[in-house]
């Protein structure tokens, strides 16, 4: 299967479940090391809504984010996306929905060494046929100075800054972040947050975070708390709390 | 918009420069050396087959032993034949400056204006007496230029040109011989005049045309036969006989550098692939290396949409750009210093015409296409075969392929000894290409080496070659009185001596000289009782053609069809000779000759008793040296060169290969350093393992190379009249070893200084 999906136009039904994870297994290794990371896992996410994964290590986050991004595969159960589901799309089809729909952050930031920031962000941007002005967007990640230099002449911080700009200069309908602030320190990471705070707000992405900082949860309109590979608490925030105002 | 990643290709360049000079360098040599050879080659080529038209070359000649009457010229042109008679005088020629004991001879033609037509050079041709034009080559190899005075027997000439003449342009006396010599064989032109007043033996040799020309080969070869034998028949009807016959295609004089010119292109061709694999693995390796250090950056890409197409387009974009810019000043360098390198080897060898640099449209697709072809053929195995894992194993850095879950056992060695072996096996592929780059090294080293050695060996084994150290064939066996001819030197040995041609094996209608010996020979060493049919024949004769003890052979004579079967009753140990050995009662049996009758002496020494106008010929061990000395003039200079420029190509291949593993290894390397192993430990790892890889390559590819060469060698003789074997020797196969040996050392001092130069933060930053 290979379309070219659009999600502009969902029904307001489908906006609600959007992102759908329906009754997904996952388990690794066979015989005495097999380990079953995802169990039953189930819950959907509404388009533009900013969805937290919380839960310890091992609880099985980043394995559901990479089956979200298409980059692993359920045992038992389906993802789906606006109605698509991923089990029924071939490789192909698979690279194209992350190609203009997906936006992805790393705790690592995996950042082309011999490009400048511009141009890591450009790489980004090639992939979309609508992307955002990079210019503008650098302007946004308060990255506009420091555009010509290259990612080792960056700090911690406006690396992870211009990762999140080439994630998003394809205004994905997905942004997904693993572990984004994993490798920051308090301020900086303060930083990052708002930073993707401001771009959903702006963009109207529908992020998928997952984070085991318990006090990011109060940034998210949708929080759901996972542990041994199971949903335990699917949260809906009503008062939400801006990022610059978290403390831990 | 443009791919961004593209960008990267120049910052790479940039940062890895030395390289991908080294890359670069390396395949633009190969690539202009190979232009130049198939531009040369096909522009002179070109003018070689022109040359047909334009200097009006023969279909054939034959020599007769008296002058053709006008009846029997008539007889010979109702084969549909124009005849041209070309005669020729056969002199000694000396110069200013020519050794006494050089034994030199000319050839002189009257001007030649309606066959064989010359193509003059430099100077002018003759217009009146005491000059001559002569050979270009010969002139050149001996010192002779326009303006200087050469004797031809009692007569002064001054050289008033130099030319190349279109029936000579491989200086072979005879068509029999295994190599042509520029060196002591010189043929010249005059004008009628003078031609008439210079006194010497002259040939009756008479050129033809077929008059409607032969529409192929097979078809010269089919109207050629049948006019041998017409011309032999009218011949011995009219009271004549012939001496020589040579159609157009076998006169290796006209045919020979042609035929070089294109196994000279076959070889340069293979050189041209053998050497873009080993590059385009070397190529492919330093990219699979890449992936590997980048391995979450293209796990990210993948992540975000990047198709493994467009990530294998970035990676082999680079090696595709080297190698298309690598074509295009190869093929600029291929036509310009090249090519005059390429002629100038050939002109070193062959007496060539005037040519006119062609563009080759076959040349430059072949060293443009099959480089960039070969270069995105190997990448793409070997980066597509990476690129195919999953983009989750990409950002976990897990780019294992192997299905193995434990390390290998290994022996119970020291610590350190096992440390190595782990790291052969991780590095395993590049110390598999290394050891190819060192085979392709040594394989030209073996030959560069190999060439001198083996025209050194024959010249110095060159009595094991001859049957006597003269060999003396005469007109008749009876003087003009009738007595049989005799001679009071003690060592002389009455001996018989004819030529049959090869009817099969491995070449047909090749020259195989017959022996008749006498009872008690002391120069043959054959103690068995043969029969009429039975024979030996000689070492070379059974190694070419693959015939042993028991086996029958068939012969033809050369002008007509009488063949002859044999029975090989044994092997005579004679190299260099093919030849088919019978005691002299039955040779003449065979050949129908009176019973006492033979055809000269063999001796030891010099028979100074016996006419010189009795002698046909005499063969000595200079004679025999021609082949050495002729090779060594057009071979043995380039060779020093060729052996130099393979020393250099290893020291950059191995340069480039151990500069990989290093790399690859550098943060292995710093976490060691980090762990507190000091420069010299971690230099008895890595250098050390590199040094038992190399020194254990180059003894093996030295094996691989002599049996490599010596293949290549048989299959050259087989295309030569001839056989000698190709010889090494223990001494040049050690200094093959030791040069690449060397250029290792070279290399290893700079990767001492590479390996000191790793800093310990590379192993904290892998760890993040």
């Amino acid at each position: 299967m290979s379309k070219d999906f659009s999600y502009d136009d969902l029904k307001d039904e489908e906006k609600k479940e959007f992102l759908k994870v329906s009754q997904v297994n996952k388990a690794y290794g066979t015989g005495d090391s097999r380990q079953e990371v995802l169990r039953g896992m189930d819950f959907s996410v509404a388009k533009g809504e900013f969805c937290v994964l919380l839960g310890p290590s091992g609880s099985g986050k980043s394995t559901l984010l990479n089956i979200i991004g298409g980059i692993d595969s359920a045992d038992d159960g389906y993802i789906s996306i606006g109605g698509d589901k991923l089990r029924d799309m071939d490789e192909k089809a698979l690279t194209n929905y992350r190609r203009k729909h997906l936006g992805y952050v790393f705790q690592l930031y995996n950042l082309i060494p011999n490009l400048n920031v511009k141009e890591n962000i450009e790489v980004g941007a090639y992939l979309s046929d609508n992307s955002l002005d990079t210019d503008e967007l650098l302007h946004t990640l308060g990255l506009y100075e420091h555009r010509y230099k290259l990612p080792n002449q960056l700090s911690g911080g406006q690396q992870q800054r211009t990762s999140i700009g080439r994630a998003i200069v394809k205004n994905p309908d997905i942004l997904l972040c693993d572990e984004p602030t994993g490798a920051l320190d308090y301020n900086t990471s303060k930083e990052i947050l708002k930073l993707i705070e401001e771009v959903n707000e702006k963009y109207g992405n529908t992020i998928i975070m997952v984070t085991h900082n318990e006090a990011i949860q109060q940034m998210a309109d949708h929080v759901i708390k996972l542990r041994d590979g199971k949903v335990r608490k699917n949260i809906y925030n009503e008062n939400k709390v801006k990022a610059q105002d978290l403390d831990w | 918009m443009k791919n961004p990643l593209r960008k990267r290709v120049i910052r790479e360049i940039k940062k890895q420069w030395m390289k991908y000079i080294v890359l670069f360098l390396l395949m633009t040599v190969t690539i202009g050396f190979v232009s130049g050879m198939f531009v040369a080659n096909d522009s002179m080529e070109k003018a070689a087959n022109d040359a047909f038209e334009k200097y009006n070359i023969e279909d054939g000649h034959f020599n007769l032993k008296n002058e053709a009457t006008s009846e029997l010229i008539n007889e010979f042109e109702k084969q549909d034949i124009t005849i041209y008679k070309q005669y020729y005088k056969e002199f000694k020629e000396d110069y200013k400056g020519k050794d006494d004991d050089k034994n030199v001879r000319i050839r002189v033609f009257k001007m030649r204006e309606e066959i064989n037509k010359a193509c003059l050079l430099e100077g002018r041709f003759p217009d009146k007496d005491d000059e001559i034009v002569i050979d270009r080559m010969h002139a050149d190899n001996n010192g002779i230029s326009v303006g200087d005075m050469i004797r031809i027997d009692g007569y002064e000439a001054e050289v008033v040109g130099l030319v190349s003449f279109s029936d000579y342009t491989c200086l072979f006396e005879n068509s029999t011989e295994i190599m042509f010599d520029a060196l002591t064989f010189d043929v010249g032109a005059v004008t009628e005049e003078f031609y008439d007043k210079i006194e010497g033996k002259q040939i009756y040799q008479y050129a033809y045309l077929f008059d409607d020309e032969p529409k192929d080969e097979d078809e010269n070869k089919e109207l050629s036969d049948k006019l041998i034998e017409n011309v032999a028949v009218s011949c011995i009807q009219n009271g004549n006989e012939i001496t020589d016959f040579v159609p157009e295609y076998a006169n290796k004089a006209i045919h020979f550098a042609p035929d070089d010119f294109g196994s000279d292109k076959i070889m340069c061709e293979v050189l041209l692939i053998v050497l873009v694999v080993v590059l385009a693995f070397i190529f492919a390796i330093t990219i699979n290396n890449t992936i590997v250090n980048e391995a979450a950056v293209i796990g990210t890409l993948r992540a975000s949409g990047y198709t493994r197409g467009e990530l294998l387009i970035h990676y082999i974009s680079l090696p595709v750009i080297i190698t298309l810019v690598a074509a295009v000043v190869g093929n600029v360098m291929g036509y310009t210093t090249f090519k005059d390198l390429v002629v100038k080897m050939y002109y070193n060898s062959y007496s060539l015409p005037k040519y006119t640099t062609l563009w080759n449209a076959d040349g430059f697709v072949k060293t443009t296409v099959y480089p960039l072809l070969i270069m995105i053929l190997v990448c793409t195995i070997v980066i597509y075969k990476k690129l195919r894992i999953a983009p989750l194993k990409f950002l976990r850095r897990d780019l294992r392929t192997s299905k193995r879950k434990k390390a290998m056992r290994l022996p119970r060695w020291k610590f350190l000894s096992r440390f190595r072996l782990r790291i052969l096996f991780q590095n395993l592929a590049d110390y598999g290409v290394m050891f190819i780059g060192i085979l392709f090294v040594q394989i030209m080293l073996v030959f560069a080496l190999g060439m001198p050695a083996t025209v050194n060996n024959y010249k110095d084994d060159i009595k094991e070659y001859m049957l006597a150290d003269y060999q003396y064939i005469l007109k008749s066996n009876v003087d003009s009185e009738g007595n049989i001819i005799n001679t009071d030197e003690e060592s002389a040995e009455k001996y018989s001596v004819a030529s049959l041609e090869t009817t099969d094996g491995v070449h047909v209608g090749e020259g195989i000289t017959i022996y008749g010996y006498m009872d008690e020979s002391r120069y043959f060493e054959i103690d068995e009782d043969l029969d009429e049919d039975n024979v030996y024949i000689s070492k070379a004769y059974s190694d070419k053609f693959g015939i042993d003890k028991g086996d029958s052979i068939t012969l033809k004579e050369q002008y007509d069809s009488r063949k002859y079967s044999f029975k090989v009753k044994g092997i005579y140990d004679l190299p260099g000779t093919l030849a088919v050995f019978m005691p002299n009662d039955n040779f003449n049996k065979v050949f129908e000759k009176d019973k006492e009758a033979f055809t000269g002496f063999l001796s030891e020494n010099e028979i100074k008793d016996i006419d010189n106008k009795q002698i046909m010929t005499v063969v000595t061990q200079d004679d025999m040296l021609k082949i050495a000395r002729q090779l060594d003039h057009s071979m043995g200079a380039y060779m020093k060169y060729f052996s130099v420029i393979c020393m250099i190509f290893a020291l950059l291949l191995i340069y480039l290969l151990t500069k990989l593993i290093i790399e690859k290894n550098a943060g292995s390397i710093s976490m060691i350093k980090v762990l507190g192993y000091n420069n010299k430990e971690i230099n008895s790892l890595y250098i050390r393992l590199t040094s038992i890889v190399v020194v254990i390559a180059a003894l093996a590819t030295s094996f691989l190379g002599v049996l490599f060469v010596g293949e290549i060698w048989k299959i050259y003789m087989y295309q030569l009249d001839g056989w000698f074997e190709y010889y090494m020797g223990t001494q040049r196969l050690i200094q093959a070893v030791v040069m690449i040996i060397i250029s290792y050392a070279i290399v290893a001092a700079m990767d001492v200084v590479r390996i000191k130069k790793i800093p310990m933060t590379d192993a904290l930053k892998n760890v993040e």
